[in-house]
């Protein structure tokens, strides 16, 4: 299971928007401020590239939480920034949730453990499935299956988003070491292999 | 809706479930047999903290790493990795 190359491609040009709107290669950026730009990109690109789940909604919500990011986030998103915060038709369930999440969990997980039993296995289970709801984003509001599924599209998200941050990084230092030569040796004719 | 939502199909869970699992590094390396649901749900918390760790890791070497870049030369790499891929 992966992630399409249009993600990729998307995730990218993303990042690209976000260098350029928060100026990251300004030379008077301190090093702090530019590693939360780089950060606050790399998230905003993730959640463009994935398009509209209830993760990628509930992601640029929290980024927005902090009035710092709400400028960068308008500037980056334009128009898709106000619809993407626009809540989900099921905040209405909220107030129910609880008493709906734990009772679908029991039924499910019940069922689900042929080899545990008991009531302990059970408070296991709803005590990962809270923590899962407090680092997937948006989880809060979600119900049992559909965090599951938020739950797989976010972590293959991530793992891109690991993966393109490094290939971001490589090649940047591969282009650093390209310019050193260059600048240490005019007057040969560059002959280095190009990665 | 709330009683078409708790009978949520059983199949449609443990197949989540499987696919999350077979998500899991520790799966990959071993291929290891099914794992109970509670087991699975704790390695994805700590997968997924580990990839956030990863993340704000990357960051902090790209925001070194671009201190000394200049800036037609980063923009330039990001377009020519989109070419490539």
């Amino acid at each position: 299971m992966q992630v399409t190359e249009a993600f990729k491609h998307a995730f990218l040009k993303q990042m690209l928007l976000g260098f350029q709107a928060s100026a990251v290669s300004t030379k008077s950026m301190g090093f702090q401020e530019r590693k939360n730009a780089i950060k606050l990109s790399a998230d905003v690109a993730m959640a463009v590239a994935r398009g509209s789940r209830k993760w990628t909604r509930g992601l640029i919500a929290g980024l927005s939480e902090e009035r710092q990011n709400r400028s960068f986030l308008r500037l980056i998103l334009g128009e898709q920034y106000e619809s993407l915060l626009k809540p989900c038709h099921s905040s209405w369930k909220i107030p129910r949730c609880k008493k709906i999440v734990r009772r679908s969990l029991r039924i499910c997980w019940r069922k689900q453990k042929k080899n545990q039993s008991g009531v302990l296995a059970r408070t296991l289970v709803e005590k990962r499935t809270q923590e899962l709801k407090r680092l997937v984003p948006g989880g809060k509001s979600m119900d049992g299956s559909s965090l599951l599924d938020e739950t797989l599209d976010y972590v293959l998200s991530l793992r891109a988003q690991v993966d393109l941050m490094q290939s971001l990084l490589t090649t940047f230092e591969a282009s650093k070491l390209r310019s050193h030569s260059k600048r240490r040796l005019p007057e040969r004719k560059a002959s280095y292999v190009s990665k | 809706m709330s009683s078409r939502r708790s009978r949520i199909s059983e199949e449609e869970i443990t197949e989540l479930i499987s696919k999350l699992q077979s998500l899991l590094p520790e799966t990959r390396r071993r291929g290891a047999s099914r794992a109970s649901a509670a087991k699975v749900l704790k390695e994805t918390c700590n997968y997924i903290k580990s990839l956030h760790r990863e993340v704000d890791d990357l960051s902090d070497r790209l925001s070194e790493l671009m201190a000394t870049m200049d800036v037609d030369s980063a923009q330039a790499e990001i377009v020519r990795s989109l070419f490539r891929s």
